[in-house]
Protein backbone atom coordinates (compact mmCIF):
# COMPACT_ATOMS: atom_id res chain seq x y z
CA UNK A 1 0.00 0.00 0.00
CA UNK A 2 1.13 3.35 -0.89
CA UNK A 3 2.38 5.06 2.38
CA UNK A 4 2.68 8.89 0.93
CA UNK A 5 2.02 9.80 -2.49
CA UNK A 6 3.48 13.28 -3.49
CA UNK A 7 2.29 15.24 -6.47
CA UNK A 8 3.33 18.42 -7.56
CA UNK A 9 4.60 19.56 -4.42
CA UNK A 10 6.76 22.96 -4.02
CA UNK A 11 8.11 24.34 -0.90
CA UNK A 12 9.56 27.88 -1.35
CA UNK A 13 11.14 29.83 1.49
CA UNK A 14 10.69 33.51 -0.17
CA UNK A 15 12.06 33.73 -3.46
CA UNK A 16 13.75 30.33 -2.81
CA UNK A 17 12.64 27.25 -4.36
CA UNK A 18 13.66 24.54 -1.68
CA UNK A 19 11.42 22.04 -3.43
CA UNK A 20 10.16 20.87 -6.12
CA UNK A 21 8.32 17.44 -6.77
CA UNK A 22 6.35 16.52 -9.53
CA UNK A 23 5.37 13.10 -8.38
CA UNK A 24 6.79 10.65 -5.86
CA UNK A 25 4.99 7.38 -3.83
CA UNK A 26 6.30 5.88 -1.03
CA UNK A 27 5.75 2.38 0.29
CA UNK A 28 4.44 0.92 3.55
CA UNK A 29 7.10 -0.86 5.48
CA UNK A 30 9.78 -0.29 4.09
CA UNK A 31 12.90 1.17 5.01
CA UNK A 32 13.60 4.17 2.44
CA UNK A 33 16.90 6.24 1.94
CA UNK A 34 16.88 9.64 0.89
CA UNK A 35 20.17 10.76 -0.59
CA UNK A 36 21.24 14.18 -1.96
CA UNK A 37 24.19 16.73 -1.23
CA UNK A 38 23.41 19.67 1.57
CA UNK A 39 20.89 21.85 0.27
CA UNK A 40 18.88 19.31 -1.60
CA UNK A 41 15.88 19.46 0.14
CA UNK A 42 16.02 16.20 2.38
CA UNK A 43 15.10 18.00 5.38
CA UNK A 44 12.47 20.15 4.15
CA UNK A 45 10.88 16.89 2.63
CA UNK A 46 10.83 15.04 6.09
CA UNK A 47 9.38 18.12 8.06
CA UNK A 48 6.79 18.45 5.29
CA UNK A 49 6.39 14.27 5.43
CA UNK A 50 6.24 14.64 9.38
CA UNK A 51 3.81 17.30 8.39
CA UNK A 52 4.90 19.72 10.50
CA UNK A 53 5.26 22.32 7.67
CA UNK A 54 2.60 23.05 4.95
CA UNK A 55 3.92 22.99 1.52
CA UNK A 56 3.56 26.11 -0.65
CA UNK A 57 1.46 24.18 -3.36
CA UNK A 58 1.12 20.29 -4.72
CA UNK A 59 -0.68 17.86 -3.12
CA UNK A 60 0.38 15.12 0.17
CA UNK A 61 -1.98 11.93 0.58
CA UNK A 62 -1.14 9.85 3.12
CA UNK A 63 -2.69 6.38 2.51
CA UNK A 64 -4.49 7.88 -0.38
CA UNK A 65 -6.08 10.38 2.01
CA UNK A 66 -5.14 13.83 0.60
CA UNK A 67 -3.22 15.75 4.50
CA UNK A 68 -5.76 19.13 5.27
CA UNK A 69 -3.47 21.32 6.74
CA UNK A 70 -5.39 22.19 9.91
CA UNK A 71 -4.41 21.85 13.24
CA UNK A 72 -7.32 19.96 14.04
CA UNK A 73 -7.18 17.68 11.44
CA UNK A 74 -3.09 17.29 11.65
CA UNK A 75 -3.04 16.29 15.05
CA UNK A 76 -4.14 12.73 14.69
CA UNK A 77 -2.08 12.26 11.39
CA UNK A 78 0.91 13.34 13.31
CA UNK A 79 0.34 10.70 16.35
CA UNK A 80 0.93 8.30 13.82
CA UNK A 81 4.27 9.71 12.16
CA UNK A 82 7.17 11.44 14.17
CA UNK A 83 10.43 13.22 13.04
CA UNK A 84 13.70 12.48 14.76
CA UNK A 85 16.03 15.78 13.96
CA UNK A 86 19.57 15.31 12.53
CA UNK A 87 20.40 17.58 15.78
CA UNK A 88 17.75 15.96 18.50
CA UNK A 89 16.72 19.01 21.18
CA UNK A 90 16.09 17.42 24.47
CA UNK A 91 13.54 19.21 27.17
CA UNK A 92 15.62 20.51 30.00
CA UNK A 93 14.79 17.43 32.44
CA UNK A 94 15.64 13.88 32.52
CA UNK A 95 16.01 10.98 29.99
CA UNK A 96 12.92 9.19 31.44
CA UNK A 97 10.83 12.53 31.65
CA UNK A 98 11.86 13.30 27.53
CA UNK A 99 11.39 9.84 26.59
CA UNK A 100 7.56 9.40 28.12
CA UNK A 101 6.57 12.75 26.63
CA UNK A 102 4.65 11.48 23.91
CA UNK A 103 2.90 9.15 25.74
CA UNK A 104 1.71 11.71 28.21
CA UNK A 105 0.63 14.02 25.45
CA UNK A 106 -1.72 11.38 24.56
CA UNK A 107 -2.85 10.55 28.30
CA UNK A 108 -1.13 6.82 28.80
CA UNK A 109 -1.07 5.99 32.28
CA UNK A 110 1.56 7.03 34.21
CA UNK A 111 2.86 3.48 34.98
CA UNK A 112 2.43 2.67 31.46
CA UNK A 113 4.59 5.31 30.72
CA UNK A 114 7.46 4.37 32.70
CA UNK A 115 7.47 0.91 31.90
CA UNK A 116 7.31 1.73 27.64
CA UNK A 117 10.23 4.33 28.33
CA UNK A 118 12.53 1.82 29.49
CA UNK A 119 11.44 -0.77 27.05
CA UNK A 120 12.23 1.76 24.69
CA UNK A 121 15.79 2.92 26.36
CA UNK A 122 16.75 -0.62 26.39
CA UNK A 123 16.38 -0.90 22.81
CA UNK A 124 18.76 1.94 22.49
CA UNK A 125 21.32 0.81 24.71
CA UNK A 126 20.83 3.47 27.05
CA UNK A 127 18.31 1.57 30.21
CA UNK A 128 21.03 3.10 33.13
CA UNK A 129 20.60 6.36 31.72
CA UNK A 130 16.99 6.88 33.23
CA UNK A 131 17.46 9.33 35.53
CA UNK A 132 20.62 11.56 34.07
CA UNK A 133 19.82 14.87 33.17
CA UNK A 134 19.09 15.14 29.74
CA UNK A 135 21.31 18.30 28.37
CA UNK A 136 24.14 16.63 30.23
CA UNK A 137 24.50 13.79 27.45
CA UNK A 138 27.03 13.45 24.09
CA UNK A 139 25.71 13.75 20.90
CA UNK A 140 25.62 10.32 20.36
CA UNK A 141 23.63 9.21 23.25
CA UNK A 142 20.98 12.11 22.56
CA UNK A 143 20.42 11.21 18.90
CA UNK A 144 20.11 7.38 20.58
CA UNK A 145 17.35 8.69 23.24
CA UNK A 146 15.65 10.48 20.70
CA UNK A 147 15.47 7.67 18.90
CA UNK A 148 14.10 6.12 21.93
CA UNK A 149 11.79 9.03 22.48
CA UNK A 150 10.39 8.13 18.90
CA UNK A 151 10.03 4.93 19.55
CA UNK A 152 7.77 5.27 22.87
CA UNK A 153 5.24 6.78 20.91
CA UNK A 154 4.58 3.71 18.62
CA UNK A 155 5.19 5.39 15.84
CA UNK A 156 3.68 3.82 12.51
CA UNK A 157 6.21 6.11 10.23
CA UNK A 158 9.57 7.48 11.93
CA UNK A 159 11.46 9.67 10.06
CA UNK A 160 15.26 10.00 10.81
CA UNK A 161 17.19 13.32 9.33
CA UNK A 162 20.61 12.13 8.93
CA UNK A 163 20.54 9.76 11.89
CA UNK A 164 24.45 9.63 12.00
CA UNK A 165 25.82 12.75 11.18
CA UNK A 166 27.88 14.16 13.65
CA UNK A 167 27.77 10.87 15.81
CA UNK A 168 31.18 9.08 16.77
CA UNK A 169 31.37 5.36 15.14
CA UNK A 170 30.42 3.74 18.08
CA UNK A 171 27.60 5.56 18.35
CA UNK A 172 27.23 5.41 14.09
CA UNK A 173 27.30 1.30 14.60
CA UNK A 174 24.34 1.27 17.15
CA UNK A 175 22.12 3.92 15.66
CA UNK A 176 22.24 1.64 12.74
CA UNK A 177 21.79 -1.53 14.54
CA UNK A 178 18.77 0.34 15.51
CA UNK A 179 17.06 0.74 12.28
CA UNK A 180 18.63 -2.51 11.01
CA UNK A 181 16.44 -4.04 13.49
CA UNK A 182 13.53 -1.88 13.38
CA UNK A 183 13.38 -2.41 9.30
CA UNK A 184 13.59 -5.91 9.81
CA UNK A 185 10.39 -6.34 11.89
CA UNK A 186 8.22 -4.38 9.58
CA UNK A 187 6.03 -2.93 12.30
CA UNK A 188 6.56 0.74 11.00
CA UNK A 189 7.72 2.66 8.34
CA UNK A 190 11.13 4.30 8.01
CA UNK A 191 12.67 7.19 5.95
CA UNK A 192 15.96 7.89 6.71
CA UNK A 193 18.24 11.09 5.01
CA UNK A 194 21.70 10.21 4.89
CA UNK A 195 24.81 11.73 2.64
CA UNK A 196 26.24 8.15 2.94
CA UNK A 197 25.48 5.84 -0.56
CA UNK A 198 26.84 2.80 1.03
CA UNK A 199 25.04 3.80 4.68
CA UNK A 200 22.07 3.77 2.62
CA UNK A 201 22.21 0.51 0.87
CA UNK A 202 23.05 -1.12 3.77
CA UNK A 203 20.09 0.06 5.56
CA UNK A 204 17.45 0.81 2.82
CA UNK A 205 15.19 -1.44 0.86
CA UNK A 206 14.76 1.97 -1.71
CA UNK A 207 17.12 4.93 -2.04
CA UNK A 208 15.62 8.26 -3.75
CA UNK A 209 17.96 10.80 -4.70
CA UNK A 210 17.47 14.74 -4.47
CA UNK A 211 19.22 17.27 -6.46
CA UNK A 212 18.12 21.10 -5.69
CA UNK A 213 15.14 20.45 -4.42
CA UNK A 214 13.82 17.84 -7.21
CA UNK A 215 13.78 14.09 -8.05
CA UNK A 216 16.85 13.28 -9.40
CA UNK A 217 15.56 10.71 -12.18
CA UNK A 218 18.99 10.11 -13.50
CA UNK A 219 19.82 8.22 -10.87
CA UNK A 220 17.26 6.82 -9.28
CA UNK A 221 16.34 5.59 -13.32
CA UNK A 222 19.80 3.48 -13.10
CA UNK A 223 19.02 2.34 -9.44
CA UNK A 224 16.57 0.69 -10.29
CA UNK B 1 25.79 60.57 60.79
CA UNK B 2 24.53 60.44 64.40
CA UNK B 3 21.03 61.19 63.63
CA UNK B 4 21.20 58.29 60.93
CA UNK B 5 22.67 55.56 63.63
CA UNK B 6 19.80 56.60 66.01
CA UNK B 7 17.51 56.70 63.56
CA UNK B 8 18.88 53.07 62.26
CA UNK B 9 18.77 51.85 65.81
CA UNK B 10 15.02 53.11 66.47
CA UNK B 11 13.91 51.49 63.37
CA UNK B 12 15.68 48.00 64.28
CA UNK B 13 13.36 48.29 67.64
CA UNK B 14 10.45 48.81 65.83
CA UNK B 15 11.10 46.00 63.76
CA UNK B 16 11.61 43.86 66.77
CA UNK B 17 8.72 44.99 68.41
CA UNK B 18 6.19 43.81 66.09
CA UNK B 19 5.20 47.51 65.47
CA UNK B 20 1.45 46.62 64.14
CA UNK B 21 1.67 49.87 62.07
CA UNK B 22 4.43 49.18 60.89
CA UNK B 23 3.59 45.50 60.05
CA UNK B 24 0.31 46.01 58.82
CA UNK B 25 1.70 48.94 56.37
CA UNK B 26 4.38 46.10 55.49
CA UNK B 27 1.00 43.68 54.56
CA UNK B 28 -0.86 45.91 52.56
CA UNK B 29 2.19 46.68 50.40
CA UNK B 30 2.91 42.92 49.96
CA UNK B 31 -1.11 41.73 49.31
CA UNK B 32 -1.09 44.67 47.09
CA UNK B 33 1.70 44.04 45.00
CA UNK B 34 1.47 40.11 45.04
CA UNK B 35 -2.10 40.80 44.09
CA UNK B 36 -1.08 42.93 41.03
CA UNK B 37 1.41 40.95 40.04
CA UNK B 38 -0.54 37.63 40.11
CA UNK B 39 -3.15 39.34 37.96
CA UNK B 40 -0.64 41.08 35.42
CA UNK B 41 1.24 37.38 35.10
CA UNK B 42 -2.01 35.32 34.49
CA UNK B 43 -2.23 38.30 31.53
CA UNK B 44 0.81 38.87 30.64
CA UNK B 45 2.71 35.39 30.36
CA UNK B 46 -0.16 34.20 27.36
CA UNK B 47 -0.05 37.91 25.65
CA UNK B 48 3.81 37.52 25.74
CA UNK B 49 3.61 33.64 24.38
CA UNK B 50 1.55 34.74 21.88
CA UNK B 51 2.78 37.98 20.57
CA UNK B 52 6.06 35.73 20.57
CA UNK B 53 4.97 32.67 18.10
CA UNK B 54 2.15 34.59 16.40
CA UNK B 55 2.59 35.18 13.18
CA UNK B 56 0.63 38.36 12.54
CA UNK B 57 0.59 41.72 10.46
CA UNK B 58 1.56 44.57 12.88
CA UNK B 59 3.97 42.28 15.34
CA UNK B 60 6.82 44.38 15.48
CA UNK B 61 4.29 47.16 16.10
CA UNK B 62 3.26 45.80 18.96
CA UNK B 63 6.42 44.73 19.89
CA UNK B 64 7.59 48.30 20.08
CA UNK B 65 4.41 50.00 21.54
CA UNK B 66 4.89 47.17 25.10
CA UNK B 67 8.34 48.57 24.57
CA UNK B 68 7.63 51.63 24.93
CA UNK B 69 4.94 51.35 27.33
CA UNK B 70 7.88 50.10 29.76
CA UNK B 71 8.80 53.39 30.14
CA UNK B 72 4.90 54.82 31.24
CA UNK B 73 5.44 56.92 34.62
CA UNK B 74 3.14 55.51 37.05
CA UNK B 75 2.21 58.84 37.47
CA UNK B 76 0.81 59.01 34.13
CA UNK B 77 -0.70 55.90 34.96
CA UNK B 78 -2.30 57.16 38.69
CA UNK B 79 -4.10 60.44 36.87
CA UNK B 80 -5.32 58.00 33.93
CA UNK B 81 -6.72 55.75 36.29
CA UNK B 82 -7.85 58.49 38.58
CA UNK B 83 -9.71 60.04 36.00
CA UNK B 84 -11.88 56.60 35.35
CA UNK B 85 -12.39 55.98 38.83
CA UNK B 86 -13.33 59.36 40.01
CA UNK B 87 -16.88 59.86 40.98
CA UNK B 88 -17.17 62.03 37.33
CA UNK B 89 -15.57 59.27 35.56
CA UNK B 90 -16.25 56.64 33.41
CA UNK B 91 -15.72 53.80 36.09
CA UNK B 92 -17.24 55.90 39.07
CA UNK B 93 -19.52 54.27 40.09
CA UNK B 94 -17.58 51.26 40.96
CA UNK B 95 -17.06 52.97 43.48
CA UNK B 96 -12.73 51.88 44.01
CA UNK B 97 -11.01 55.43 44.11
CA UNK B 98 -8.88 55.08 47.52
CA UNK B 99 -9.22 51.21 47.68
CA UNK B 100 -6.32 48.85 47.49
CA UNK B 101 -7.91 47.49 44.35
CA UNK B 102 -7.83 50.36 42.69
CA UNK B 103 -4.12 50.57 43.65
CA UNK B 104 -3.94 47.21 42.50
CA UNK B 105 -5.47 48.45 38.63
CA UNK B 106 -3.21 51.21 38.67
CA UNK B 107 -0.10 48.42 39.40
CA UNK B 108 -1.47 46.15 36.76
CA UNK B 109 -1.60 48.59 34.19
CA UNK B 110 2.22 49.79 35.39
CA UNK B 111 3.44 45.78 34.87
CA UNK B 112 1.69 44.26 32.15
CA UNK B 113 4.18 45.39 29.40
CA UNK B 114 7.21 44.13 31.52
CA UNK B 115 5.65 40.60 32.08
CA UNK B 116 4.14 40.47 28.59
CA UNK B 117 7.47 42.01 26.95
CA UNK B 118 9.87 40.04 28.75
CA UNK B 119 8.00 36.73 28.01
CA UNK B 120 8.24 38.17 24.47
CA UNK B 121 12.05 38.18 25.12
CA UNK B 122 12.53 34.13 27.34
CA UNK B 123 9.78 32.91 24.27
CA UNK B 124 11.55 34.41 21.32
CA UNK B 125 15.03 32.85 22.81
CA UNK B 126 13.74 29.27 22.86
CA UNK B 127 15.10 26.94 19.92
CA UNK B 128 12.73 26.22 17.59
CA UNK B 129 13.13 22.54 17.29
CA UNK B 130 11.37 22.58 20.90
CA UNK B 131 8.45 23.49 19.18
CA UNK B 132 8.71 21.02 16.72
CA UNK B 133 9.64 18.20 18.81
CA UNK B 134 6.51 18.98 20.89
CA UNK B 135 4.25 19.00 17.72
CA UNK B 136 6.14 15.61 16.15
CA UNK B 137 6.11 13.71 19.57
CA UNK B 138 2.31 14.41 19.26
CA UNK B 139 1.74 17.64 21.43
CA UNK B 140 -1.50 19.51 20.34
CA UNK B 141 -1.33 23.47 20.22
CA UNK B 142 -1.88 24.20 23.91
CA UNK B 143 0.59 21.32 25.01
CA UNK B 144 3.12 22.71 22.55
CA UNK B 145 2.86 26.33 23.87
CA UNK B 146 3.16 24.32 27.50
CA UNK B 147 6.66 22.61 26.85
CA UNK B 148 7.88 26.16 25.20
CA UNK B 149 6.66 27.90 28.22
CA UNK B 150 8.38 25.64 30.51
CA UNK B 151 11.76 25.75 28.99
CA UNK B 152 11.37 29.66 28.43
CA UNK B 153 10.45 29.14 32.66
CA UNK B 154 13.45 31.01 34.12
CA UNK B 155 13.24 33.90 31.61
CA UNK B 156 9.19 34.71 32.48
CA UNK B 157 9.95 33.70 36.49
CA UNK B 158 12.29 36.76 36.06
CA UNK B 159 10.02 38.82 34.32
CA UNK B 160 7.26 38.36 37.33
CA UNK B 161 10.07 38.99 40.11
CA UNK B 162 10.99 41.96 38.25
CA UNK B 163 7.47 43.29 38.02
CA UNK B 164 7.06 42.33 41.28
CA UNK B 165 10.29 44.77 42.26
CA UNK B 166 8.62 47.59 40.20
CA UNK B 167 5.26 47.79 41.68
CA UNK B 168 6.46 47.17 45.41
CA UNK B 169 8.97 50.20 44.84
CA UNK B 170 6.73 52.12 43.42
CA UNK B 171 5.25 55.54 44.90
CA UNK B 172 2.98 57.32 42.35
CA UNK B 173 -0.03 54.97 41.72
CA UNK B 174 -0.17 54.19 45.42
CA UNK B 175 -0.36 58.06 46.06
CA UNK B 176 -2.65 58.91 43.65
CA UNK B 177 -5.51 55.72 43.51
CA UNK B 178 -4.66 55.02 47.31
CA UNK B 179 -4.62 57.86 49.12
CA UNK B 180 -2.11 57.05 51.70
CA UNK B 181 -5.17 55.94 53.93
CA UNK B 182 -3.76 54.88 57.22
CA UNK B 183 -4.84 51.16 58.16
CA UNK B 184 -6.29 50.87 54.68
CA UNK B 185 -4.30 51.71 51.59
CA UNK B 186 -0.80 53.14 53.33
CA UNK B 187 1.90 51.47 51.73
CA UNK B 188 5.60 51.54 52.57
CA UNK B 189 6.40 53.91 49.71
CA UNK B 190 3.56 56.20 50.68
CA UNK B 191 4.40 55.90 54.82
CA UNK B 192 7.90 56.32 53.96
CA UNK B 193 6.98 59.62 52.21
CA UNK B 194 4.58 60.79 54.51
CA UNK B 195 7.02 60.41 57.21
CA UNK B 196 9.81 62.40 55.41
CA UNK B 197 7.45 65.48 54.98
CA UNK B 198 6.93 65.18 58.56
CA UNK B 199 10.42 65.04 59.27
CA UNK B 200 10.03 61.85 61.43
CA UNK B 201 12.36 60.16 59.72
CA UNK B 202 12.24 56.57 62.11
CA UNK B 203 9.38 54.62 60.32
CA UNK B 204 10.69 55.72 56.92
CA UNK B 205 14.08 53.81 58.04
CA UNK B 206 11.82 50.78 59.35
CA UNK B 207 10.16 50.48 56.02
CA UNK B 208 13.36 51.33 54.18
CA UNK B 209 14.96 48.17 55.75
CA UNK B 210 11.63 46.39 54.77
CA UNK B 211 11.86 46.97 51.58
CA UNK B 212 15.49 46.55 50.78
CA UNK B 213 14.49 43.31 52.73
CA UNK B 214 12.00 42.29 50.63
CA UNK B 215 13.93 42.99 47.47
CA UNK B 216 17.09 40.84 48.79
CA UNK B 217 14.84 38.00 49.34
CA UNK B 218 13.09 38.50 45.96
CA UNK B 219 16.30 38.68 44.57
CA UNK B 220 17.78 34.96 46.63
CA UNK B 221 15.03 33.45 45.36
CA UNK B 222 15.41 34.07 41.68
CA UNK B 223 19.22 33.10 42.17
CA UNK B 224 18.00 29.90 43.99
CA UNK B 225 15.87 29.09 41.18
CA UNK B 226 18.40 29.88 38.73
CA UNK B 227 20.69 27.39 40.66
CA UNK B 228 18.04 25.01 40.42
CA UNK B 229 16.84 25.16 36.92
CA UNK B 230 20.71 25.66 36.07
CA UNK B 231 21.36 22.25 36.81
CA UNK B 232 18.37 21.14 34.17
CA UNK B 233 20.42 22.80 31.84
Amino acid sequence: MTLYELSGLQKCFGEVKALDIAHLELSENTACALLGPNGSGKTTLLHILALLMPPSAGTLCFRGKPVIWRENRLLPLRRKVVLVEQHPIMFSTTVIKNVTYGLKVRGTHRSARKRIAMECLDRVGLADFADRRAHRLSGGETQRVAIARALACKPEVLLLDEPTAGVDTENQAVVEQIITRLRDEKNMSILFSTHNPFQAKRLAQKQIYLHRGGIDTRINERQS
Amino acid sequence: MDFLTKSLAEAAGMLFSLDPELYFIVYVSLSVSLMSTLVASVMGIPLGFFIAVGQFWGKRGVITVLNTLLALPTVVIGLFVYALLSRQGLLGHWGLLYTPAAIVIGQVILILPWVASFTVSAVSRIDERYRRTAMTLGAGPFQTAFAIIREARFGILGAVIAAFGRVIAEIGIAMMLGGNIKGFTRTMTTAMALEHNKGEFVLAVALGIVLLTVSLGMNILLQVLQGRYGEDR
